[in-house]
């Protein structure tokens, strides 16, 4: 076995079990068995392909032989392999939750071979190097999640679903669209290829004057999968209707995998163009000083709307999902500044990728203690939760650890992400840091409003009955949210070398076009 | 020549997805997304470029002349494959609304909160 392969064992893992768990539909110990091997078996691969990148550069996997750029290449940076250690933290909990809560019928049915069908996506989404794959990868992801979201198909989670439905099947119609004018304009659908067009137009014979439009194309669906203002008003519905641990998964990585879409396509392929010139209104003449205003006003808007509505919210998962519009303003506000300032590219970017795991980490604890607390209580809404600290003291801590890491106070998780994010905000101008300022004064109000109201003040009358496995779970993803706070060296090191491979296009392009073998 | 009358048709293709998207009866709704992607699919086909030989090696025999560009049909066929699972997946999910609803009016959706 080459060190290549290992580029797609996490999407083999996936596909095996998926395909596995579907099989063993007869035998509920069996499937369960399976496919929480499936999950742990994932988490070994991710982190083979992590240790294999750290140490020995990009891995590039070319699929059936054809050579880059003619075939489909899979390419494992340390971009690449920093998001899949997301999608691996955040996909184990939510699996083994997800065996004590979904209804048994619909586990044999159906969920746990969705579900890894969904990690097959997300993992596909992050490895390919070529445009159109990408578009597939977004559909497998999108498809099992459509179902996972109207997984309970009640009244309420129909109408959410089709919301959702709709809205993504426009994205990928637009998404095809930008994708056919991108490839008619550059000739190439490979990533490392068409960032080389583009970075020498004249050379290939390239007009770049469209590619900022098709590339605009691009960033509104990818803005769409990650939830930003004014892309995000189908998250608050389908977060509530989707069961607790699948909304973890939308909130912890399907999200990032627009960030993720975000960064590689603006900050690896574009950003080599020269804009042509008489664009008005826009000052510079890279790519990227057309998309900086774009984000900056994108990522003021999602912090202060999803801040601001995350106040009045008057139940856990309502709350949960504004913060998390909120919270992708705080990933896209470094990306905004990386954008702007070239000098402060590596530290803006690290910025952001810390908090991509801070908010990933954190949001998918909130989202399961979510779940343990209507698995308990039978209801999310704090007038029904009355002072749960005394009903409930573990469970309750644990959502403090996870709301005290979304505010960002040290030593959590969360105090890292907001310490580079401020640390980019504060070397640019005012209005960053003033974003950056009022969005944490908002993220303390909310949290601080939802511990006042559900889990503190007079206990209601009624047994409150928390299931050791719940607990064990939820206590063990709060310690990751300490430990990973307390030993921040390893992750801000990850994310150094994963914002410097999405900078560093040279390396990308050598990597996937100068002979990667198979 | 066939530009134009392509362009027409795209044209017109989008513009009745996009009335159709606009409507307050689902199934409609349906309809509009399906025709959207579908006219993202004849607009790809253009993509590849609308002069040249039918992109079968052996068809004409031995000339082959100018060639079409094979990639973006197969790109079509993808997507194409796709289209289909959405579309029944988002037919079945009107059926699921209305069983559970009883109507099929996003209006009287939108008011069942």
């Amino acid at each position: 076995m080459a060190a290549a392969d290992l580029a797609i064992a996490p999407m083999l893992v996936p596909l095996s079990t998926a395909v596995l768990v579907l099989v063993l539909g007869f035998s509920r110990r069996l499937q369960v068995a399976v496919s929480v091997t499936g999950g742990v078996a994932y988490a070994v691969a991710v982190a083979l392909l992590f240790q294999q990148v750290a140490a020995a550069g990009p891995l590039v996997y070319v699929v059936s032989g054809w050579p880059a750029p003619f075939g489909i290449a899979l390419v494992a940076d340390a971009l690449s392999a920093f998001m899949l250690g997301l999608a691996a933290i955040v996909a184990l909990p939510a699996l083994v939750a997800s065996v004590q809560w979904v209804d048994p019928v619909g586990q044999r049915l159906s969920y746990h071979a969705l579900f890894h069908f969904m990690l097959l996506g997300i993992s596909g989404s992050f490895l390919t190097g070529d445009l159109f794959n990408l578009f597939v990868w977004f559909e497998v992801m999108l498809m099992a999640s459509y179902v996972l979201v109207v997984f309970y198909s009640g009244a309420e989670h129909t109408r959410a679903a089709l919301q959702y439905v709709v809205l993504n099947l426009v994205g990928s119609a637009v998404m095809l669209l930008a994708i056919g004018g991108l490839y008619a304009v550059t000739g190439t659908l490979n990533m490392a290829d068409m960032a080389r067009r583009l970075a020498e137009p004249a050379a290939y014979g390239v007009d770049p004057a469209p590619v900022v439009g098709l590339s605009a194309l691009l960033f509104a669906v990818f803005a769409l999968k990650a939830g930003i203002v004014p892309f995000h008003f189908w998250v608050p519905p389908a977060y509530r209707a989707a069961p607790a641990p699948v909304a973890a998964m939308l909130a912890g990585v399907v999200k990032k995998v627009g960030v993720y879409a975000i960064i590689r396509l603006s900050f690896t392929v574009f950003a080599g163009t020269a804009l042509p010139a008489g664009l008005a209104g826009f000052p510079g003449d890279s790519f990227l000083d057309f998309y900086a205003p774009v984000l900056l006003a994108m990522a003021a808007a999602s912090v202060l709307l999803g801040g601001a509505v995350a106040v009045a919210q008057d139940e856990v998962d309502g709350l949960l999902a504004y913060s998390s519009i909120g919270q992708v303003g705080f990933i896209v506000l470094p990306l905004a500044i990386a954008a702007a300032v070239p000098d402060l590219r590596p530290l803006a970017m690290t910025a952001a990728l810390v908090y991509v795991v801070t908010h990933g980490v954190a949001k998918a604890l909130l989202f399961l203690a979510s779940g343990a607390i209507f698995e308990a209580v039978g209801s999310v809404r704090f007038a029904d939760l009355g002072g749960l600290t005394e009903r409930a003291p573990l469970l309750s801590a644990t959502f403090l650890v996870g709301g005290l890491s979304l505010v960002g106070v040290p030593p959590l998780l969360g105090f890292l992400g907001k310490l580079f994010v401020f640390d980019a905000a504060a070397r640019t101008g005012v209005v960053a840091p003033a974003v950056a300022l009022v969005g944490a004064i908002l993220t303390i109000a909310y949290v601080t409003r939802a511990w006042n109201r559900g889990f503190w003040g007079p206990p209601l009358a009624g047994e409150v009955d928390v299931r050791t496995g719940d607990l064990a779970l939820l206590v063990a993803l709060a310690a990751v949210v300490i430990v990973l706070g307390l030993g921040a060296e390893g992750l801000v090191r990850a994310a150094e070398a994963g914002s410097a491979a999405a900078l560093d296009r040279g390396a990308y392009i050598s990597a996937v076009l100068g002979g990667g073998s198979t | 020549m066939t530009e134009v009358a392509l362009a027409l048709v795209l044209g017109t293709l989008f513009a009745i997805g996009t009335f159709l998207l606009l409507r307050r009866d689902v199934v409609r709704v349906v309809w509009g997304v399906t025709i959207l992607s579908q006219s993202a699919n004849v607009y790809l086909v253009t993509m590849g470029g609308l002069a040249g030989a039918v992109p079968v090696l052996g068809h004409n025999g031995g000339d082959h002349g100018l060639v079409t560009d094979p990639l973006v049909q197969a790109l079509v066929l993808t997507a194409i494959v796709i289209g289909f699972g959405t579309t029944a997946f988002a037919l079945v999910l009107t059926y699921r609304v209305y069983e559970e609803q009883g109507t099929i009016d996003l209006d009287e959706l939108g008011e069942g909160a």
